[in-house]
């Protein structure tokens, strides 16, 4: 029989989601010495991909160093988040890399790192225009980090043609 | 290396006592005369006053030291040091973005410099319900003078820049009044970086001003402290207990006490509610941490076939509040309208979209206009204000919704923006909202905002202004705070911040806290038994 267990999210919601067997204490934290674990990585490469998708070199090495780069970017920026911030961010990652929290939350039926870019983009369409606070939070924390990091770069402002600030004497 | 002057470094050289973080090591004990608790509008008008009364203080900072040399108008850096969860503060909900500063000068390091004296029809509404007759037009207009004063608050003489040009075209077309701002600087350079920390020294934030007075004066300031909670003895204080914190907010050491005569309470109205909390301070009528006030703020982007270049120029020059007087304050919702500085990150992070037309917002950037209205919340019962409450390990939350009410406004005031964009010669305009696309035509403005759906998250809503939780009032049954400031159960506790706003406001809150402070201050060295100074 399927077990229903409320899973308080850190995110501020609670979400029911049924879970075979195994229980949700059994979900692996998102984030590994406040770094992006390996579930977590394939989590935000895939919605890095889909979010910043045309703003991105063309599929290839040049893709590949610039996610590799935004990965990086992340990594920093989450450590800088107070740590309740990062413990919410830390059990909505480690859900969302579960295939049932994947599922639940995202709408995503394949593994992260075997979806294609259209199809994230169009579960995170999907998610930006939900009724739902849940599917909302997780959207927003995949979205908008990747977006506030990726503008904070200089390297990336041309994308946005803005010349950065005007250096004072 | 900036030829700029930096007065921060110049006052740890002459020895300013200036502890935590990388300063000096937090003593383990401190005793003083009043204990200010926060540095930002009401903390550094207040520090200043008493340091100039003759009286021993004590400034307790979370957030770090940060100076004009540091500031390198790099949105990264500022988010991450000078702003309250890396500028990532939200509603416990999370439908809401709250840009609240955590840094020495509180907010004042980095808000926009509007500076708006109290509205008339927010002090009567005061004056009406919560018993605050004495706090009219008149009575304060003394000591707005004399914070004007201090921090140079006049009229913006240079041109607006295109974005808030925008604001000026378009309403004067449609025959609206739209007002310059009153800014608190000196000699600005125009360089359109407020929000990221004054590089240059012009913006007479806390951190220039006040707080360097004091300083010069003796006061002692703890930075990268968090003052935990108070102990509390019947109706007193008997200490502060503090401890000291990182950046990220993570306790770095053992805490220590800080004992005085007063306690003043001014770490702006989320911290400053949720310290009370933390410490079971009285609340016999379950008034604290609530009608907590947020001014929900809408945007309106336009697309203009001209460069805007809305990152550059005085982020804030024009405003109109002619749509916060078309109705009974406590009628259908008000919205005051601004525009906000267009830098990448804050503005492709908030204005949504993912993929190809993310990519085409940024390439869109440079032409972008970005109108923002501010909804008066705190004066209808649908409008009533958050909560706030603290997390498993203190650490506090707003629990604030969005109701119909305030949608509503919402959506009055997208179609407001689109017309004044079009009348300024927008060639396409948008709602900050999820359904929304382009609308290249009044008309097709008005059926698509007539089709958006409401609903928190769809509509993009964020705040930069935080008020209310420790009411003023005239009688403990309506408010946490007496009108002379001091907390109506605990005598030797005051609170001069944001925190104390019956409501909202309905214009940017930085001049009210410093008038409010002044005054209370004021009140306060004389029950201190000491003389007050003006400060101007």
């Amino acid at each position: 029989m399927q077990r229903r267990r409320l899973l308080k999210l850190g995110l501020g919601a609670a979400v029911v989601i049924g879970v075979a067997g195994a229980g949700i204490a059994l979900i692996k934290p998102g984030l590994v010495d406040g770094k992006l674990g390996p579930g977590a990585r394939d989590v935000m490469r895939a919605a890095a991909q889909a979010v910043l998708s045309d703003l991105l070199p063309p599929a290839g090495a040049a893709r590949d160093a610039a996610l590799d780069a935004q990965l990086g970017r992340l990594d920093a920026f989450i450590a800088g988040m107070p740590a309740p911030t990062r413990k919410e961010l830390s059990d909505a990652l480690g859900l969302l890399s579960t295939a049932a929290g994947r599922f639940a939350l995202v709408g995503l039926g394949k593994p992260w790192a075997e979806a294609s870019t259209q199809d994230v983009q169009q579960a995170l369409d999907a998610m930006s225009k939900s009724s739902s606070n849940t599917r909302q939070q997780v959207y927003h924390a995949l979205r908008d980090l990747n977006a506030i990091t990726f503008f904070t770069a200089a390297s990336n402002w041309q994308t946005a043609g803005y010349p950065g600030p005007i250096e004072i004497a | 290396m900036s030829s700029i002057p930096d007065p921060i470094l110049d006052g740890l050289q002459r020895g300013w006592k200036v502890h935590g973080g990388p300063h000096a090591a937090l003593p383990a004990m401190l005793d003083c005369d009043v204990a200010i608790i926060g540095s930002g509008a009401g903390a550094g008008i207040t520090a200043e006053m008493l340091a100039r009364a003759g009286l021993k203080i004590v400034i307790i900072e979370e957030g770090p030291l940060r100076s004009s040399s540091q500031f390198k108008q790099r949105e990264l850096d500022a988010y991450r040091e000078l702003y309250q969860e890396s500028a990532g503060r939200k509603t416990v909900d999370q439908a809401m973005n709250i840009l609240q500063g955590r840094c020495v000068g509180g907010s004042t390091t980095v808000n926009w410099t509007g500076s708006f004296r109290t509205p008339p029809d927010a002090l009567a509404y005061w004056g009406d319900k919560f018993g605050l007759t004495d706090f009219n037009e008149a009575a304060m207009a003394p000591w707005f003078e004399q914070v004007e004063r201090r921090l140079n608050i006049s009229d913006w003489q240079a041109e607006p820049n295109e974005n808030n040009g925008v604001l000026k075209r378009g309403a004067e077309k449609l025959g609206i009044p739209t007002k310059v701002v009153r800014r608190n600087v000196k000699g600005c350079w125009n360089l359109g970086s407020c929000g990221m920390g004054c590089p240059t020294n012009a913006k007479q934030s806390m951190l220039v001003s006040t707080l360097p007075a004091a300083l010069d004066l003796g006061a002692t300031m703890l930075v990268q402290t968090r003052a935990t909670r108070f102990e509390l003895q019947g109706e007193r204080v008997s200490a502060l207990v503090a401890e000291p914190v990182s950046l990220d907010g993570a306790v770095t050491g053992a805490p220590l006490r800080i004992t005085a005569k007063h306690y003043v309470v001014a770490g702006g109205a989320i911290n400053s509610p949720a310290l009370l909390l933390r410490s079971n301070a009285p609340d016999p009528h379950s008034l604290l941490g609530k009608r907590t006030f947020l001014h929900p703020t809408a945007g309106g982007v336009a697309l203009f076939d001209h460069d805007v270049a809305g990152w550059a120029g005085a982020p804030l020059s024009v405003f109109c509040d002619h749509f916060l007087h078309q109705g009974p304050v406590d009628g259908p919702v008000g919205y005051k309208l601004e525009v906000a500085p267009v830098h990448p990150a804050f503005a492709l992070t908030n204005g949504g979209g993912i993929g190809a037309e993310l990519a085409q917002r940024a390439r869109d950037m440079p032409r972008t206009q970005l109108m923002i209205a501010l909804l008066r919340d705190g004066f209808h019962a649908d409008a009533a204000g958050g909560a706030v409450k603290l997390r498993g390990d203190g650490s506090p939350q707003l629990d604030y919704a969005l109701t119909d009410y305030l949608l509503d406004g919402a959506r009055r005031s997208y179609l407001t923006m689109a017309e004044i964009q079009f009348a300024a010669g927008a060639k396409a305009v948008r709602p900050v909202h999820e359904q929304a696309a382009n609308y290249t035509s009044l008309a097709e403005a008005k059926a698509g905002i007539a089709g958006l759906a409401m609903k928190p998250f769809l509509a993009t809503i964020g705040s930069a202004h935080v008020m209310g939780g420790c009411t003023l009032a005239a009688d403990a049954g309506r408010g946490v705070v007496r009108p002379d400031g001091q907390h109506w159960q605990l005598a030797n506790l005051s609170v001069h911040d944001g925190s104390l706003f019956p409501t909202s406001l309905g214009a940017n809150p930085q001049l009210t806290v410093y008038g409010l402070a002044a005054r209370l201050t004021s009140g306060l060295i004389q029950r201190l038994g000491s003389k007050p100074a003006p400060l101007a």
